[in-house]
């Protein structure tokens, strides 16, 4: 559609959109406004003493944070992973918001402290080197961001998984999943640590070689320290992405479009993953004579976090879309289902999973001579079977259902054992011969 | 939309920022640049992107105001991308933005679709109540636009001191120069529009205010939850401690501001208490209270007369 009235509101918003810098720019803080996913926390009054503000959300990770003006103008934000940490500085008219998300998959923290404008002797330190002040721990220095997005990969196919983790019981709603999703949170939980450990120790080792300008002994070791460090998390990786491929085994037999979407996605971060450790690995060791192509390999890197970011975020497009459009949607939408919409894909093929999970199980079965109807039909009870058809040469057939994850045959075992049981055989349909 | 570009050499520029927002772009500096350059195709890829998403959620229709919406969405988006972006960077644009888009989209309600506030009166409160969750001009501003109350009306109603009342007439202030205007544009109400409703509220305001009563409870249910999930409703009881007691300023502007029912019953309260004032109700205003509604701090019911209406009138007198 194209008419002058829609043109015209077009031009006005990219006039708006163009004007954003400025608009941003002129204003003076006093109060900002703190949103957590488009949804408004709280303020801080910049001009009160030490202004800072601190919260935390339940249910959700802290996905968007913007800082507007007192009369809406988006003065600053960012979007923060889904689980780990973003610390940031924005710079907010004349001084600076320093910024510090925490996510974990369920919630998130966040910490603002506003800093204004900095005297002439912070700057004339800075500008020598000295320390001004206190050093602020949500703000490192350049290097150790740049390192720090080295192995957003690592943390991304963990995402993955936990995109998976989030959604999969959805599916397959079976408990044993539950039990292998914690698990796999486990294994997240000390990959984490031991990135967390590297990211130290790498920007120690960058930090010291500014400094230095020369290689030393000291510096070999610990070179070789971190070797260690990353085949450790290699190994948590592979072991990880074993169970990547379980979690991919479980994902064929359902086959929708959503699952189809999820495991290439899934495919693709993680071999690009094991491909970027690899990379990260060698660049490590030739650290000591190209810090400066570290950088620019970390960018790279980066970028490719960006490719698999975005096609994780429109993976999760799919399952929005998916459960914006079902009648009862348990992922999104919460309020004002839509009305007169198809029925989903996704559930009656959960439906269909559950029904197999309870498997139905039949087996034939014979007394010892003398035993009595009454206790026949005590046992059968016990083992809340049903007795299918009368008895045919001897034999009577059972059907029981069994829970999902106890074998037939440890079942079959333990009816035996009973006293007035004297055989038990597994046939489709027809008695055993006598 | 092509007819931004009806000569050959723009389109072969917009070609060209194409392929640059699919690099990667590694500098603060490089990223505003670019995206500055790059708005319309921005947008237009913003807006395409809601209008996928409404239409696979059936809220799309064959007309302006959905393509109006559209755009309004597509806008917030990109507002937002472009100024989280730079601290994305090293990133690629288009890929950052398809990622907030999605990520924005796979949010409960992401956005405010209901069939009944499509028409001009219903687009006009929706724009009010979305500005409002990220303006606190905008917020304050609903008490006159909803109910006409002045800026000293709604300092009593608040029960806000010397400071607090400050910052309300700033509010107004600031919302009176521009804010009002730019909620307008943003929203897409054109000129003529506003004064279509101007008139229709002229002509039978109560067939108005009634639509706008009606209106009410669907649009606050979508836009209350912006508030901290530790503010629900309260009993009469608990209002009145509240203001006792003196706490929560913040909980009564949010509230108050987002809860026809809450609202009725604090103004009522208040009211009576402060001064011998009827019973308060809906009374829609469209444009900002102008800038003679200073006066009706001091000179008892000037500031109602200013826009025209006997109920603002009435209700200004009650403040005097
Ligand atoms: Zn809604
Ligand atoms: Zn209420």
């Amino acid at each position: 559609m194209d008419t002058p009235e829609l043109n015209d509101y077009r031009a006005h918003l990219l006039d708006a959109l163009d004007d954003q810098p400025r608009r941003a720019a002129e204003e003076r803080p006093v109060f900002l406004q703190v949103l957590v996913n488009h949804e408004r926390v709280g303020s801080i009054n910049c001009a009160e003493p030490n202004p800072a503000f601190a919260c935390t959300t339940k249910d959700r990770s802290i996905q968007h944070l913007e800082i507007r003006s007192e009369s809406g103008v988006l003065l600053g934000g960012c979007v923060a992973p889904e689980a780990g940490q973003r610390n940031l500085r924005l710079p907010v008219g004349k001084g600076s918001l320093i910024l510090s998300v925490q996510n974990h998959f369920d919630g998130g923290s966040l910490q603002l402290r506003y800093e204004g404008a900095p005297g002439w002797w912070s700057q004339v330190a800075s500008a020598i080197g000295l320390p001004a002040g206190a050093p602020s721990t949500a703000a490192p220095k350049v290097p150790v961001w740049t390192m720090t997005t080295a192995f957003a990969q690592i943390v991304l196919a963990v995402g993955v998984v936990a995109l998976l983790a989030e959604r999969v019981p959805n599916w397959l709603g079976s408990e044993d999943r539950a039990h292998q999703v914690e698990e796999e949170m486990a294994a997240r939980q000390s990959t984490q640590d031991q990135i967390d450990q590297v990211h130290r120790q790498l920007a120690q080792l960058v930090e010291a070689q500014s400094a230095a300008m020369a290689v030393s002994r000291g510096e070999q070791d610990r070179i070789a320290q971190l070797n260690t460090l990353v085949d450790t998390v290699a190994r948590t990786q592979q072991k990880l992405s074993s169970q990547v491929v379980a979690v991919q085994e479980d994902l064929k037999t359902v086959k929708t479009d959503v699952a189809q979407e999820v495991q290439s996605g899934m495919r693709v971060a993680v071999s690009a993953v094991e491909a970027d450790r690899d990379m990260v690995r060698q660049d490590l060791q030739s650290i000591k004579s190209v810090n400066e192509t570290l950088i620019k390999q970390v960018a790279l890197l980066e970028s490719r976090n960006r490719e698999l970011h975005a096609r994780l975020a429109l993976t999760s497009l799919e399952v929005a879309k998916a459960n914006a459009a079902a009648p009862k949607p348990t992922v999104v939408a919460k309020n004002d289902p839509p009305k007169d919409t198809p029925v989903a894909t996704a559930v009656p093929v959960s439906d269909a999973i559950r029904e197999a999970d309870r498997q139905a199980f039949m087996f034939w079965v014979a007394f010892q001579d003398g035993t009595t109807e009454k206790s026949i039909e005590e046992l059968v009870q016990e083992i809340n079977g049903i007795k299918k058809g009368p008895m045919k040469s001897g034999w009577y057939s059972v059907e029981v259902n069994l829970p999902h994850p106890e074998p037939p045959d440890r079942f079959l075992e333990s009816v035996k054992r009973a006293k007035i049981v004297k055989s038990v055989v597994t046939s489709k349909a027809m008695p055993p011969a006598q | 939309m092509t007819s931004k570009m009806p000569d050959g050499k723009a389109m072969r520029d917009g070609q060209i920022f194409s392929a640059r927002l699919n690099n990667v772009v590694t500098t603060e500096r490089e990223f505003d640049e670019l995206v500055t350059k790059s708005l319309p195709e921005l947008l237009d890829r913003a807006t395409s992107q809601t209008k996928r998403f409404l239409r696979e959620t059936n809220q799309w229709g064959d007309d302006i105001t959905h393509e109006k919406l559209a755009l309004r969405w597509g806008y917030e988006l990109v507002e937002r991308f472009v100024v989280f972006g730079r601290t994305e960077v090293p990133c690629r644009p288009f890929f950052l933005l398809d990622s907030l888009i999605a990520k924005s989209f796979s949010q409960p309600d992401p956005l405010c679709y209901h069939k009944e506030l499509l028409t001009p009166v219903g687009r006009f409160l929706d724009g009010l109540a979305s500005r409002a969750v990220v303006s606190r001009d905008a917020l304050i501003a609903l008490f006159y636009h909803f109910y006409g109350f002045s800026q000293a009306h709604v300092v009593k109603l608040l029960g806000f001191g010397q400071a607090e009342s400050q910052r309300v007439y700033k509010n107004f202030e600031r919302w009176r120069q521009s804010g009002w205007q730019r909620t307008m544009n943003e929203t897409g109400l054109s000129l003529s529009e506003i004064e279509v409703l101007e008139q229709e509220l002229r002509a039978r305001p109560d067939h108005l205010n009634n639509e706008v009563d009606r209106l009410m409870p669907v649009l606050q249910s979508h836009y209350r939850k912006s508030e901290p999930e530790h503010y629900p409703c309260l009993s009469e009881q608990k209002w009145g401690q509240l203001f006792h007691d003196d706490y929560g300023h913040d909980y009564r502007v949010w509230h108050l501001a987002f809860c026809r029912d809450c609202f009725m019953e604090v103004a009522d309260h208040r009211q009576a208490e402060l001064s011998n004032g009827s019973k308060p109700q809906v009374n829609l205003h469209i444009h900002p209270l102008k800038k003679g509604g200073v006066l009706a701090l001091f000179g008892g019911d000037r500031g109602g007369r200013q826009h025209g209406h006997t109920r603002a009138q009435r209700l200004s007198r009650t403040s005097a």
